[in-house]
């Protein structure tokens, strides 16, 4: 039997695509399903008071009002620092929106390490010292980058593990400003 | 033609299967494989290697990574008194670039690779088997995400045994006026 060599690239293209695009929603239907923090989706986000950086409380029920974007991030998570820069521009971008980015480091650094690391990398939001009972709170974090959008009303509409592209982050983060209590549909 | 084509097919999709996984689909593996019981004499280095297989698709930082704040691998070994750890010598990293970070050049280790541990036990350790035990101190990543900084046991085993050469000591030299 005579095979097209045509059709056999096609053939492998097709399958490439389909493998790289069923990745990809895989990994975004994890990601809606992951651990206890699926139960999350439409819920208030849990509250927490965490230490800041500069020694002052981070509530996270401060921002109700606001569209928020939470970052679980640690300073030996290389990936976490890929998105440290983009969020510091949507900042400057959506701030004035009523839009805010709170960072929780789930770190083991002292907080003066993570406090210079976050100066080095000109971060603009606040950054809180993480603790594992909030992490808990949040599905177990069982890795990072973990990034929850949380609309005005203070309800989870998304969350994401793992570093995805900014122009995601971004359209999340209109939908957490657009939202009023929708859930994010996948 | 047509076969090089296939070939080109056959590696263009497995290239895109092998491209990434969901993180968290599967938490990053490290296997352990010890080395055989070796024997040693007292008071006699011996080197060994302690060979760990990191799952594809996972990478964990060296133990001289580029940044100061990423976590090294390190191997902590307590062993049993009058047994000394005289030496581990870690692999150099391999120098990666990820799809996180494309232009970011970092010193990992990926699949296989052994760490040298040389254990020397003293000239007063009672000839028998020893166990050696500690922990492989890692923190792996995949493509697009990071785990928590892990402790995996690790453990081996030693045969000490008199050095035969030991009891061959030379007689010391005696003076001529000794006997008489």
């Amino acid at each position: 039997m005579k095979r097209d060599p045509i059709i056999l690239l096609v053939v492998a293209v097709v399958i490439s695509l389909m493998l790289v695009f069923g990745i990809q929603k895989t990994r975004h239907s994890q990601t809606s399903q992951q651990g206890g923090a699926g139960k999350l989706q439409g819920q208030t986000a849990p509250d927490f008071a965490l230490a800041s950086l500069e020694g002052k409380t981070v509530k996270l029920s401060d921002f109700r009002g606001k569209a928020v974007l939470l970052n679980f991030w640690a300073t030996w998570c290389e990936p976490c620092k890929i998105e440290m820069p983009w969020f510091i521009e949507l900042q400057k971008k959506y701030g004035a929106q009523g839009f805010q980015v709170v960072g929780v480091a789930m770190d083991d650094a002292s907080p003066s390490d993570i406090a210079e690391f976050a100066k080095k990398m000109g971060v603009n939001y606040p950054i809180a010292i993480g603790k594992e009972a909030v992490g808990d709170q949040y599905g177990g974090l069982p890795y990072l980058p973990s990034t929850f959008y949380i609309d005005r009303d203070g309800k989870v509409i998304d969350r994401v593990f793992g570093l995805v592209s900014r122009s995601e982050i971004e359209s999340n983060i209109q939908k957490a400003m657009g939202s009023s209590g929708q859930v994010a549909q996948k | 033609m047509m076969l090089r084509i296939g070939v080109c097919a056959m590696v263009l999709a497995g290239f895109a299967a092998a491209q990434d996984f969901p993180p968290g689909s599967r938490a990053p593996s490290i296997e352990y494989f010890p080395p055989e019981t070796a024997t040693v004499y007292r008071g006699h280095a011996k080197p060994l290697e302690l060979q760990f297989r990191i799952a594809s698709g996972f990478h964990i930082n060296s133990n001289h990574p580029r940044q100061e704040y990423l976590k090294k691998t390190e191997l902590k070994l307590n062993a049993p008194t009058d047994i000394a750890i005289v030496k581990v010598t870690y692999p150099a990293g391999e120098d990666r670039s990820f799809p996180f970070s494309p232009d970011e050049k970092l010193s990992v280790y990926t699949g296989d690779f052994a760490v040298g541990v040389s254990v020397r036990p003293l000239k007063t350790v009672l000839p028998a088997k020893y166990a050696v035990h500690g922990t492989l101190k890692y923190q792996a990543c995949d493509n697009a995400a990071c785990y928590p900084p892990k402790q995996m046991p690790v453990s081996f085993e030693i045969k000490v045994v008199k050095d035969p050469n030991a009891n061959k000591r030379r007689n010391p030299a005696q003076s001529p006026h000794a006997h008489r």
